[in-house]
């Protein structure tokens, strides 16, 4: 039985996942991918990962918010640094945070349902992974798949980021409005031309990853072998947990250094 | 939660899609309202007036920064650049609703604090002066903390490198202190300070002999000068006391005076009688050639005598202030 380690290292499985993502990108530019039957499953995926999941998200974003707020305030107002407080929230939380504590909420929540699935599928011989990548099977299970989920990666770290904004607002301001014209100016300090930029960048790569490494991983598991199938899955995981790492980090480079 | 995965289900219900439907135009909704904002809070919807502040150093400064005026902040730092005179430029923009804080007296500070960021300021001390132009150029003060503590370190290092020259074992101070130790050890002596002031013993007792000589010097001397005064007094007595020396004189210079007074009054008669005897001897013509003769002779002698007194009277002057006065 392979191991989720040996999936995770194997050159041929990063090939793979190189091989799905140009297959998904064509698949993704082409108008006919975009049946009912697309629509139908894309729906429902954006359902299950965005909708079912947004209460729960929006709590715990909340939460983190306010901890996080209260610690930074906290700790800069004792070294006399109060000013630069707001500023310094709305750039890890808003900036850095959020958005990856949605990638690993939707990645746990549907990313391994979706690499267990499309497994099973491999498994089941319901799914072929033709060299020639143009059976109708396969487009019709990815590209629905990964558009809903980086549409669903979208949509909840938008959501979360303005909850987010919101609440640190509350916090410093309450609800005066004589704090607008503060919180405004910090909000342009932050967010100039190269935070918005490696913000879409960071979306889109997120987005990216998080709907066709679960896809690619699942796509490995063997015809016949049930046995595989916790494998991928979790090789399938740990390579989003990877490739999200690098990515975060990556883009705090470019930023900062 | 469903554990049946996406897709394996039958057609979704109708509920679903709305939901969805609701949640993707919320997000759209929310994601351009959120870019409109930022838009705005950066003033891309705002006309703005540029400043460049020229500084010989910007180190500190970064692009973004805030420029406050009276702690609000009234413009943004959009570009550092360094001009070909080899000075920092500063490039801020000021949004047009705020650019009534300066004037063209306005004073840029840049100051760098320990902790933090570094923080320009803009003071205008009269806001009725004409407001500043667009572009406009202006020096800004730097008042750096940071450059401070170098500058600091080595005036407080020049200053123990001076002190241990102080304490060290061959230094001056240190000589001097053994000196002042031996001139305070000399004057605890037996001539006292001025032992230690003229460098031995020896030189103040000869110092004291002087001393005592020179007081019984000034002891003769004061018996001399009693002495002296006494003959003064005495001096003085026998010339202006009564029945002194000048009394005397004058007394006899008065008398003779009064004398002659007498004389030159009788001749002045007998010059009368005579003139009175030639006016009226007619006949004695020969007589009074010798009578002419005669009072000539006595005309002289009243010239004489009048000379007399006049010459005494130069000589004693009595209408003078006849005190005498002794040194």
């Amino acid at each position: 039985m392979a191991s989720a380690g040996e999936f995770l290292l194997r050159p041929r499985s990063w090939q793979r996942l190189a091989r799905v993502a140009g297959y998904a990108t064509v698949a993704a530019l082409d108008p006919s991918s975009y049946g009912p039957a697309a629509r139908e499953l894309a729906v429902r995926q954006i359902y299950l990962t965005a909708w079912r999941a947004l209460p729960g998200y929006l709590a715990f974003t909340a939460l983190l918010s306010v901890v996080l707020i209260q610690i930074a305030d906290g700790a800069l107002r004792a070294y006399g640094l109060a000013p630069y407080s707001l500023e310094l929230v709305l750039r890890v939380l808003v900036l850095e945070l959020v958005p990856l504590l949605t990638v690993f909420f939707v990645a746990f929540r549907s990313g391994a349902a979706v690499a267990a699935e499309i497994a099973v599928m491999r498994v089941t011989g319901e799914l072929e992974d033709s060299a020639e990548s143009g059976s109708d099977e396969l487009r019709g299970e990815l590209v629905p798949r990964v558009a809903a989920t980086a549409l669903s990666v979208f949509a909840l770290t938008t959501l979360g980021g303005m909850l987010a904004l919101a609440i640190a607002y509350w916090s410093y301001f309450y609800t005066s409005r004589a704090g607008f014209f503060v919180f405004t100016r910090v909000v342009g300090t932050v967010f100039d031309d190269l935070e918005l930029a490696g913000l879409a960048l960071k979306f889109f790569l997120f987005g990216a990853v998080v709907a066709l490494i679960p896809i690619a991983s699942g796509l490995e598991a063997e015809r016949g072998r049930m046995k595989s199938v916790p494998a991928v899955v979790l090789a399938g995981l740990m390579k989003l947990f990877l490739a999200v790492s690098l990515i975060e980090v990556l883009v705090l480079m470019v930023k900062y250094l | 939660m469903d554990p049946k995965p996406a897709g394996s289900g039958g057609p979704a219900p109708r509920s679903m899609g709305v939901k969805v439907g609701i949640l993707l135009a919320v997000t759209v909704i929310v994601a351009i309202a959120f870019v409109g904002y930022v838009l705005y809070a950066r003033g891309t919807f705002e006309n703005f007036q540029r400043l460049t502040l020229v500084a010989d150093n910007v180190e500190g400064v970064t692009v973004g920064m805030d420029l406050t005026y009276a702690g609000f902040p009234i413009g943004r730092v959009r570009r550092l650049s360094l001009g070909n005179d080899g000075k920092a430029r500063i490039h801020i923009r000021v949004p047009e609703s705020e650019t009534r804080w300066l004037r063209t007296t306005s004073v840029f500070v840049m100051e760098v604090p320990l902790l933090g960021g570094a923080r320009l300021r803009a003071y205008t001390g009269n806001l009725q002066d004409p407001p500043l132009p667009d572009r406009a150029e202006r020096a800004v003060l730097r008042g750096d903390a940071n450059a401070e503590i170098p500058r600091m370190i080595a005036t407080v290092r020049q200053a123990l490198q001076n002190v241990e020259n102080m304490t060290a074992q061959d230094s001056s101070l240190q000589q001097s202190i053994d000196n002042a130790k031996a001139v305070t050890a000399r004057m605890a002596g037996k001539y006292g300070v001025l032992g230690g002031v003229l460098g031995s013993e020896d030189n103040a007792r000869k110092v004291i002999a002087s001393i005592d000589r020179a007081n019984a010097l000034l002891a003769n001397l004061g018996g001399v000068s009693l002495k002296l005064d006494a003959v003064l007094a005495k001096t003085d007595q026998r010339l202006h006391g009564a029945g002194g020396i000048a009394d005397e004189t004058q007394k006899a210079v008065a008398q003779a005076n009064t004398m002659l007074s007498e004389v030159r009054e009788r001749l002045v008669a007998v010059d009368a009688i005579l003139a009175e005897a030639q006016a009226t001897g007619g006949n004695v013509r020969a007589a009074s050639a010798d009578l002419g003769a005669l009072r000539a002779e006595v005309e002289a002698s009243l010239r004489k005598v009048s000379l007399l007194i006049e010459e005494i009277n130069r000589k004693w002057p009595f209408e003078r202030n006849t005190k005498i006065r002794l040194p």
